[in-house]
Formats: C-alpha cells, structure tokens, sequence
C-alpha cells in the first residue's frame, strides 16, 4: 500500500510539470509586451523593469518557463499588483475559505448523490425512482448561480433563515454556528448540480451491476435484498463511481467560483474573477497553479481509495 | 433513422424537451424579424418597469432597456454559442479520441497523457485562464469553453474506439484489403457516431450552463451585448429589489436546459442498442409470478417437482415462451441432467426454481414448483430467501462472472453460511476451510483470503461448488457448470461433483448441452426442446434407445473422438424461435418422419417404454440389442 | 506434394508493464519458435487448451499480429509480415464469434464486396456475379445480401464469415474455433459445408479447436499446442489413437465420453504453469505421470517417434 502511493505521489511530478507548462503557454499567449500585458493598468515603467528583471521577460521563452518554475519551486509566486501582496499569500488565504465552502458542498453531493442514485436503482421505475429522477434533472438544468440567487431570495429576504452572503457575521462571535448559518445556502446551492450529476452516474452504475452474475449468485445464496443492494451492488458500483466523485469534486471547486461571487464568499474563485477583470495576471497565474496542484493531489486520494476497494488494481 | 425518431416520439418527456426546443429555437431565429423594441436602447426614465406595467411586456431592467427583447435576442445569443462550442469540442475532441483509440500504443499513450493534464485543471481554472489570456469577450469565452470540453469528448470517444477497433470485424477489414483510413471511415465511425450524437445531446446544456456563467461572472458578452448569463449578471446587484429583471433571463436558461437535458435522454435512450432492447433494467428480487391457470397440485413424494412450469419473457409486446410446460422431479441422491442446445430452456427451467430469473422480463405464468409439498412459485420472498442457498443451491456456469470481484472467496463462503445459520465469525470461517478443503482447493487455509481474480478457472469454480455446499444442501442445481472451463479442469470437476453427490447423498439437477458429461453422471435424463421436454428416462435408456427423433439425431451430430475423420450427421434447418411457435410438434419442420398429424394438435408427453417418455407420435424404434 | 505454408522458427512475445518509453518490465512468451509444414490441400488441425496460444499462432499467419522472430512462407514464397494486405489474397481468416466479426452497420453485401473491391479491383458488375457465385457455393440465399448482421442465426452468420473469406480468393483458410459457438446440430451443418468447400475448390485448411473430436472429424495431421509449443504433431488418426507426448493422452482421456465411467484422468488439482514465471525444462512437467530428472533441466525438442508423428517428450509412451 504505502509502496503504492509513493508511486502514485511519483507519478503526481510530470502532471504537477504539465500543468505549470499549460499554464505557462497560455499566458504566454497574451498579445504584445509581456511585461506591460502582465502588470496591466498598474504599468508603470518601474513596474514594467522590475518585472522584467524578476520574470526574465528580456530571455527567451524556455529559459522564462524555468525561471519561473525555479521561482514557484521556492515559494515564490510574485507579486499582486493590485492587492501589493505576496501571490502566495494571498491565495492560500482565500483558498481556505473556498476549501470549507466546497469540502462541505463535496460531502453533501456524494452522500446525497449516491444514496439518491441506489434507491433510484433499488425502486427502479417506482415513486421514489421518477421523483429523485425529476429533482435530478431540475438539479442539473440549473444554473448554480440563479439557484444561488433564488436561495437568498426565498431563505434569506422572504424567510430570513439564513445570512444573505459573506463567510463571517459582521458584527458578533466568529465561531462554529454562525459559520454553519453563513455556509448553508451556498454549501447547498452549490452541491445541487454535482449531486444530480453523481445520482444519475450512481443510478446508471447500480443498474449495470444489478445485472451481473454475481448479484443473482448472491441471491441464490439467499443474501437478504438489503444486503445485495447495499453490501454487494453498490461496493461493485463504487468502482466506477469514485472516479466520478474525483472528477465531480473538481466541478464543486469550479462551480465555488459562482457560488462566491454570488454569496460574496471570499473565496480563491472571487479573487480569480477579479484579478482577471483588473489583469493582474500574476495572480491569476500564481491562483490557477496552486489550486490545479491541489486538486492533483486530491486526485491522488481518490486513486488511493480506489485501490483500496479493488483488490484487481495492482498496488 | 425513421426508428430512432420513432423510439424518440414514443418517450413522452423526451417528445415534450423537442417541443420546447424547437419552439426557442424558431423563436430566436425569428427574432430578427419581430416587432421588438431595440435591446440596446437605455430609458433610465423608465427603469425597473414590472412585466405589464407601461409599454414592455416583460418589463425593464435596471438601464431602461426592454427586457423581453433583450431575453430573446439574449436567447439567441446563448444558444448560438452553446452549439458552436459543442460542435467545436465534439469535432476537436472526436478526433483526438479516435486517433488515439484506433492507433493505440505510443500515439495513444501521449494524446492521452496530454489529456490527462488538461483533466488535472477543475475545467473553471482552464477556462479562466484561457480568458484571462484573451481578455474578456463572447468569442474568447467560446474558445475556452469549448476548449475546456475537449479533453472529456476525447477521452469518451477513445474508450468507445478502443473497444471497436479490437472487434473482430476491423480485423476482417484488414483482411479484405482495406487501409487504415478506410477502415476508420467506414468500420469505426459509423459506429462512433452514435457515441458522439450522445455525448453532444447529453453535453449541450452544460455547455449552455458554462458560457452563461462565464458571461455571469463579466468574463463573456460584454455591454451593450448580452447573453442569457450577463443579463443574470447584470440583474443581481438588484437581485432584492427587483427580482423580476434575474428571474426572468434565469428561468429562461432552466427551461432551455432542461429542455436539452430531457431531449438529451431521449436520444441517449433511443441510439444506446443495451437501453433499446429494454435490457438496463435491473432484475427484482425474485421472478414476477402471474398464474391466471389453476395451479397443479403435488402428485408425488419428490424432493423437488416441477409442474407444468410456465416461464416467459416479455419483451416489447413479443411474448417468448422459453419454458412452456415442463414437468420433471428429482429425488433424494438423484442425479437429474437436463439436456438442450442454446435457447431450449433449460437454464431457464433451472432459474425458474428459486425465482432466479430476471424480471423484468422473466414472468413466471404457470405451474407450480412444489420443494418438500411446498409451492415455491406462489411463496411469499421471504420464504423463498430462507430456502436458496440453505435447500435448493445453484451452481453457475461462469465461475470469472459469478463470484463477487471485490470480496475475498472466504468472505463469500462465511457469508453464504451466516445468511442462514447464526454462527460466530471464527466457527463461520473454520467451516469456511472445512469447505474449501472438501473440494479439494490445496493451502485452504492461505486460498481463503485469496480474491476471485487470484485464482484459475478450476479453482473459481471450486469456489462456486464450495459456496454451494456451505449449507449442506438437499438440491443442487447445477447450471452448465463445467461450459466455461478447459476439458482437463472440465473432468476435474466432474469427478469432484460425482464424488460429492455420492458422500453427501444430494440430488442434483445437472443442466448441460453436452451428451458425454451426461452420460457420466447422471442417473436419468430429460432432453429440452423449443421450451418443453421432448423425451425423458433413464440415461442409459435414452443413450442406447432414443425414442424421439430429434434426440436421435441430435446424438449423431455430436462427434466422439475415436471416430476418425468422417461427415457428421447434420440436422437441417434451425431451432424454431420461442415467439412464434405453432401448434403441434417444434421440432415438425427439421424432422424427415414428419406427418400432418404433427402439425394438427399438441403432442402429449407420453409414456412409451418402463421409465420412458417422449413427446412423439412416431418415435423411432426400440433397436432389437437395447430391447434383449 | 507441395508446400502451401510453411513457418521456421515463428515465435510471439508480448510485453509486460509497458512503459512510456524505455524496455517493458517483462515479456511473456505466447508462441515458441515454431516451425510446421502445412501442405496443399491438406487440413492441419491445431489443438489446446485456453493461454496454449493457439489463437496468437493464427493471428500472426494472417499478418494482424507481426511475429516477433520467424518466417511465414506461402506456396514458397516468402511473405512480408509486416502488411495485412499482402496476405489477405493469400491467406484468409474465419472468426470464432460470427456476430462481432461482422460489422453491425453494414449490409451483408458492403461486407461481401470489401475484399472484391479491395483485394481484386473489380468492377461491380464483376463483384454482383461473383458474390452469387460463392453464396451459392455455402449455401445462402441472395436475398440475405440487403440486411443487416444482427438479423442471423449464429451459424448463419458463421456462412457468411466464411463466404467473405472465400471471397478473397486465397488458397488457404485459417479456421479460429469456427463451430465452437455454435449448437451442436448447426456445428455439424458447418463442419460438412467447409469439407465441402475444401473438396470443391482444393483449399488448405488451418483448423484451430479445442474440441478434439470435431478436430479429429476433420483434420489430416494435427498438432498439439501447450503453453506456446507444439508437443505433438502427427497424422490425426495415430496421434489421438496412440499418443506419444504425456498431455495429447491427458487431453483424449479428459473429453467426457458416452460409455466411459467418470474419473479424474489427473490424480493431482493441477494448473497451468505461469507464464510470467515459465518453469524450466518441460512445462509439462509438473502435471505429468512420466516425468524423469531429465524433465527438469532440458527442454525437450520435438524428436520423430514412428514415421511421421513427432513428440517432444524426453520419456514418451
């Protein structure tokens, strides 16, 4: 096991460099002066030599992207212009705050999604199965966003239940209830859409396996229903839906950037938009990286559960 | 094609999402040519009208502007770009997966490294990245939507083209003389596409949801300009004020994108041939029953009897009547072989038992199987639970597709004896060795934690035997448990399932296709046809003197080593199909002794010699040797 | 006489924990070099169990595997291994699955004319005429042409399988498993038709099976295949009666048989050597009754036993 996931952290290394190649060729697909590009609305000509200086922009291409990387490798992912903070900082800040509002939307979605698609499955064609089908369509032909937006209007404006947007009360204790009062509605809101997704590939992946040979075996051996369902199928039908949680937990952290724009949650997401829509490009940069190497190590924690139920995969 | 839409229209939801659909869709190709106030024009005089309220029927958003002509031509907008970003990455990413299916190897191995690394973004930061490189705009939002999909349209089409590419027909191809650019014209894509329209109809309304939100977030359309998303963009800093301006362009993506979604189904349902069939349905804990006929009472003291046993498929209005009628007992310490070719029933007569087969489609419509005097058909499923596996246990052909993959074989075995006999774990598991051991597994101890993918064929099979065994069964049915296997394991097996039935005393119902496994192992024989039972008797009774014609036959067809090169025997023509028989004798149409008689009335299956019955009104003659 | 195909030294070995680049981890060995002598008109039957690479052997004669080391010679000449298309006239293959060897969204013509249009370059009304021609020839009516695979029985579709081959012209038909997914009755049907065909048209037959009784209904020599090499080759009739290799005698004593009574031929619960791991000298020699130290360290080659039927067996019966 552990010689497994050395091999799998090993084998993190040429996606982690791919991914800060992708990165670096798409702004590198930025037109004109680089420098200039980069800094933005902030070019002054200080700026624009400082940058050049740090980033190398005077060398060629290959010799930047190492530059860089070397930089990343040693913590150093510059300077926001528009925040005058440390890139890394910045990001690892926000990043927590996205980290609690999709961690919780991810648990929610998978426990939702998956008990939603099994009992869909057990009640094939049955009450239960046409209603969970129809929440999971609306579930996935809504726009997280408006879903957001009409949450705040119902939950917060209408029936004041809940806080209309931040992560912390403004006035008042910053502790685990109001936490849990301002996480609700965005937490929910964003886990719908990964839910439905998750139910249905659950739905479909228990059908496929309630088929199989070795569901009637089990039925032969006179295994109680509840058993086969719940013990036999889905441990089957989780083989093919854990890779589904790992890419959905990718979606959540995608649709995190809706969700905190429309909550005002200061999430890594938030930051994101901004910083495009002031170019501060650095930061994007320096964001897009950090949070891709997250989610690649996630990633890694998904193959290693995956590994853990299927004895088949070699270890 | 006319199928397909006709699968489509049948699936009400789906007929409802293309009503929809085309509706916005006309509706935003006419948009143009409506009488619609200018989108772009700003009134701040007139701001925040409610629908109804002044000129606007929808009202005004927070610039004045009409918000039902911003809707539409926002419509339009968004569905423009939605499709041409599906289009884009369908192509693009087709492409890619079918190269890199078809080529396999090293081509394979870095367009699909490549496409890992593309997977390895949450698509949002790709996307972003990709517009914060272009800068903010309509077309760069496309660019990185479409872009963002690719990896998923090729890492899809690439599986499906894998799969296709190792069918045996693209290696006929080649053998015909074909290049590889013809064959992936002609032989793989014809079967991708099907894939493709799939994956687009199911991936249209996420693509719709993507730019919407890209456009939300101000990184798409930019002002005056607007999508659907912008104008939710632009509307929610009034979202508490004035929720009419959000609702409205919000509820529109829903219905757009449900539409797609439910019409995305319905293709999905209609192109999937394993859906088309009616085959995804997941069977039910035990075979439906419906007796509309009196049930048959129990006649004899038999173990186990079957009467006049009734089992159909329902398929789309056919009716396949895969067992229509059998009777047949065993007793204790009997050793009972049900003989046929594919599709005679037997293995459905045999599941049909303990209300194994699945339903849907399997119906079990009469008869009556009676265990120990007890109806199985007509009892309740707790009942029939607490006998499978504890009275009656099944052997299964496939000793790879039949053990469960994720759980060790001791697991199983424990399992098997917990479900029925309240032992503690370590009893359980010493009884699970005692077990392995009894069917000769070498190392019990160490194979017990061994998973089904560790062992050979033999040795799963073993297993299968073991698991079976765990509750010392009164009947085991055995279901071609020895098909799947190698012939030298094949008579491993036999011997070990002789030996066992000898020591134990048990009855055992062997289902096989195979005269030779029959003959060494069973005590009486029954031989299936087109769902009924044309003759049954002793073994050797049957093997030396077959009474009815197709079994005669049917044993000359069977080569025997030793024979030496010679023709076969051969019986014309082909098995009658269970959805369309006629009246009288199935077997009237291949048989040379056919008389019109055979065709007028069903044809009792009737005693002819001590112990011998056959459903025939001219059987062939005792020979003289057999009758001494 | 005369040599229809001959094979010197033809071996397969497949990789093992491939890697992106550099050597994979390991390789098995599915075909040991092998050298067989196939003649004109003749039909070699191929026997062996599952992993004996018997289908491997087969997919390298027809150039959809290209051998790792060897030669393929046809009526003496020496083949180029490395296109399908050289061989496709020469040489044709007929499935064991007669479904998934027709493309499903084809008709039963676009399939027939492939190798007409492709191997012979002939005109249409050419390829109507000849694919009449050879539909008669296995039996099948015309009207068949316009529809679809799925609409067949199995054997059916295993005339079609066969009627495609013929329609490349070659002398020389690789037979992987053709009856055994089909029913006994139908099975016969197509044994007597491609007996037919053979005596009408003189081909050479290469008939794999597992079953040695339909091999031996069919077969002129036969060869026996176990983990990746020839054991015992010979005419059918004195190899199945008196066998010279330790395993053709398991194999004959295993098939379940009318009349014989039930016991295990092996006294011992015996399995295939791993091919990861192959055993040294015989790979037979863990299951085998005769084995002798010798067994243990060498390799036996095939060695004449009587005229015309070879064994490699260091003690054979």
């Amino acid at each position: 096991m552990a010689g497994y996931i050395i091999k799998r952290l090993l084998s993190a290394i040429p996606v982690l460099l791919g991914i800060s190649i992708i990165v670096f060729v798409i702004m590198a697909m930025i037109p004109g002066d680089p420098a200039t590009a980069i800094l933005g609305s902030y070019a002054t000509p200080e700026n624009v030599e400082k940058l050049n200086r740090d980033l190398g922009l005077d060398q060629p291409m290959i010799q930047r992207y190492f530059i860089w990387l070397g930089n990343m490798l040693h913590g150093d992912f510059g300077r926001s212009f528009s925040l005058n903070r440390a890139v890394l900082d910045e990001v690892l800040e926000r990043f927590n705050a996205t980290l609690v509002l999709a961690g919780t939307a991810f648990v929610i979605c998978s426990l939702l999604g998956v008990a939603a698609g099994v009992i869909s499955a057990a009640r094939q064609f049955g009450l239960a199965d046409k209603l969970i089908t129809f929440v999971v369509l609306l579930g996935i032909s809504i726009p997280s966003f408006f879903l957001g937006m009409m949450m705040i209007l119902i939950f917060a404006v209408d029936l004041r239940w809940f806080p209309v947007s931040g992560m912390w009360p403004i006035y008042g204790d910053r502790d685990f209830t109001a936490l849990i009062r301002h996480l609700t509605l965005p937490a929910i809101a964003l886990a719908v859409v990964a839910a439905g997704v998750i139910a249905r590939l659950s739905r479909s992946a228990m059908l496929e396996v309630l088929r199989q040979d070795f569901i009637r075996t089990a039925r032969a051996k006179g295994v109680h229903e509840r058993s086969v369902i719940w013990r036999h199928a889905l441990r089957a039908a989780m083989v093919t839906i854990i890779p589904v949680l790992g890419i959905q937990a990718g979606f959540v952290l995608s649709g995190a950037v809706y969700i905190e724009i429309v909550f005002q949650w200061p999430g890594v997401g938030r930051m994101l938009v901004d910083a495009i829509l002031t170019r501060d490009i650095l930061l994007v940069q320096g964001g897009v990286v950090i949070v891709a190497a997250c989610y690649v190590m996630f990633n890694i924690v998904v193959d290693v559960a995956q590994s853990l139920l299927d004895p088949r995969i070699k270890t | 094609m006319s199928g397909f839409f006709k699968l489509l229209a049948r699936n009400r939801l789906a007929l409802g999402g293309l009503i929809v659909m085309v509706a916005v869709v006309l509706l935003s190709l006419l948009t143009p040519l409506l009488p619609l106030a200018n989108p772009d024009v700003i009134d701040t005089a007139n701001r925040f009208k409610l629908p109804l309220e002044g000129t606007a029927l929808l009202g005004t958003d927070h610039l004045g502007r009409d918000l039902l002509s911003r809707l539409l031509w926002g419509t339009r907008l968004s569905l423009a770009v939605g499709f041409v970003a599906a289009a884009v990455a369908a192509t693009l990413g087709a492409t890619i997966g079918i190269v890199a299916g078809f080529y396999g190897g090293k081509t394979d191995n870095i367009i699909m490294r490549g496409v890992d690394m593309l997977m390895a973004f949450p698509y949002i930061l790709l996307a972003l990245a990709i517009v914060a490189a272009l800068g903010p705009g309509l077309m760069n939002a496309l660019i990185a939507v479409s872009a963002v999909n690719i990896p998923f349209f090729a890492r899809n089409i690439r599986g499906v083209t894998v799969g296709i590419a190792h069918k045996e027909f693209v290696d006929a191809a080649r053998l015909s003389g074909m290049g590889d650019l013809r064959i992936i014209a002609t032989e793989v894509l014809p079967n991708v596409i099907p894939v493709i329209v799939i994956a687009i109809s199911t991936t249209v309304g996420w693509m719709i949801l993507e730019t919407a939100g890209l456009s939300f977030l101000g990184l798409g359309s930019q002002p005056p300009q607007a999508d659907l998303g912008s104008m939710l963009g632009e509307a929610r800093s009034a979202l508490i004020t004035n929720p009419n301006t959000s609702i409205i362009p919000g509820a529109m993506i829903l219905i757009i994108v449900m539409a797609i979604n439910l019409l995305g189904d319905g293709v999905r349902d209609a192109l999937d041939p394993r859906l088309k069939s009616g085959a995804l349905s997941r069977p039910m804990p035990a075979t439906r029953v419906d007796r509309k006929a009196p049930i048959p009472t129990a006649s004899d003291d038999a173990l186990l009897a079957l009467r006049d046993l009734h089992t159909q498929f329902h398929v789309k209005g056919r009716v396949y009547k895969a067992v229509g009628g059998v009777d047949l007992s065993v007793r204790p310490g009997e050793c009972l072989g049900i003989i046929g070719e594919s599709g005679s029933g037997k293995s459905v007569t045999a599941l049909s038992v303990m209300g194994l087969v699945a339903s849907p489609p399997g119906v079990i419509t009469g008869g009556a199987v009676y265990y120990q005097g007890q109806d199985l058909v007509g009892a309740p499923y707790e009942t029939l639970r607490r006998l499978r596996g504890d009275s009656v246990a099944y052997i299964f052909q496939d000793p790879q597709a039949t053990l469960h993959p994720l759980y060790t074989i001791g697991d199983q075995l424990i399992e098997a004896v917990r479900v029925h006999h309240p032992k503690g774990k370590a009893e359980a598991r010493a009884h699970a060795i005692d077990l392995l051991k009894s069917v000769r597994i070498p190392n019990a101890e160490d194979r017990i934690n061994s998973y089904p993918h560790e062992l050979s064929g033999g040795m799963r099979q073993r297993v299968g035997i073991a698991m079976a065994l765990a509750n010392d069964p009164e009947v085991i049915i055995a279901d071609e448990p020895t098909t799947a296997l190698d012939v030298t394991v094949q008579a491993q097996i036999l011997s070990l399932l002789d030996d066992l039935r000898r020591e134990r005393g048990l009855a055992i119902i062997f289902i096989t296709h195979d005269f030779g496994v029959v003959a060494q192992l069973c005590d009486r024989v029954a031989v299936m046809y087109a769902g009924r039972i044309v003759e049954e008797g002793p073994t050797e009774a049957i093997l030396n003197t077959a009474a009815h014609p197709y079994t005669a036959r049917l044993m000359a067809c069977v080569p025997e080593l030793g024979g030496g090169r010679r023709r076969l025997a051969a019986i014309p023509g082909l098995p009658p199909g269970v959805d369309q028989l006629g009246i009288g004798c199935a077997f009237a149409d291949r048989c040379d002794k056919v008389q019109p008689a055979c065709r007028a009335a069903d044809i009792p299956l009737a005693p002819l010699r001590p112990g011998q019955k056959v459903r025939c009104i001219h059987p062939e003659p005792a020979r003289p040797e057999a009758v001494a | 006489m005369t040599e229809a195909l001959k094979l010197t030294g033809l071996s397969k070995s497949f990789p093992v924990g491939k890697r992106l680049f550099g050597p994979p981890k390991a390789m098995v060995r599915a075909v040991r070099p092998t050298s067989l002598v196939v003649d004109k008109g003749e039909t070699l039957g191929i026997v062996g169990e599952s992993g004996c690479g018997k289908t491997t052997l087969a997919r390298m004669l027809v150039g959809l595997l290209a051998p790792t080391g060897g030669r393929i010679e046809i009526e003496g000449e020496p083949l180029n291994t490395t296109n399908p298309a050289t061989f496709g006239r020469k040489i044709q293959y007929v499935f064991q699955d007669p479904i998934s060897s027709l493309n499903p969204r084809k008709t039963i013509r676009q399939i027939m004319e492939a190798p007409l249009r492709h191997l012979h370059r002939m005109p249409k009304a050419a390829r109507a005429t000849r694919i009449s021609e050879i539909f008669a020839a296995v039996n099948l009516r015309e009207e068949f042409l316009e529809r679809y695979p799925h609409e067949f029985s199995g054997g059916q579709a295993q005339r079609i399988g066969i009627a495609r081959a013929l329609a490349a012209d070659a002398r020389i038909l690789i037979l992987d498993e053709p009856v055994s997914a089909l029913d006994v009755s139908v099975q016969a049907q197509v044994l007597n038709l491609l007996s037919d065909l053979k005596a009408k048209l003189g081909l050479t037959y290469l008939f794999i099976s597992h079953d040695l009784a339909v091999v031996e209904a069919v077969s002129d020599r036969v060869a026996v295949l176990y983990f990746g090499s020839v054991v015992e080759i010979g005419p059918t009739d004195q190899v199945f009666a008196a066998p010279h290799h330790p395993y053709t005698k398991l194999l004959a004593d295993s098939a379940p048989k009318v009349g014989r009574a039930l016991k295990a031929p092996e006294a011992r619960e015996t399995e295939l050597p791993n091919p990861l791991d192959p055993p040294q000298g015989c790979a037979f020699r863990a299951r085998c009754p005769y084995a002798i130290p010798r067994c243990a360290t060498e390799e036996p080659a095939l060695e004449m036993q009587q005229a015309g039927v070879w064994a490699a067996c260091h003690n054979p019966q």
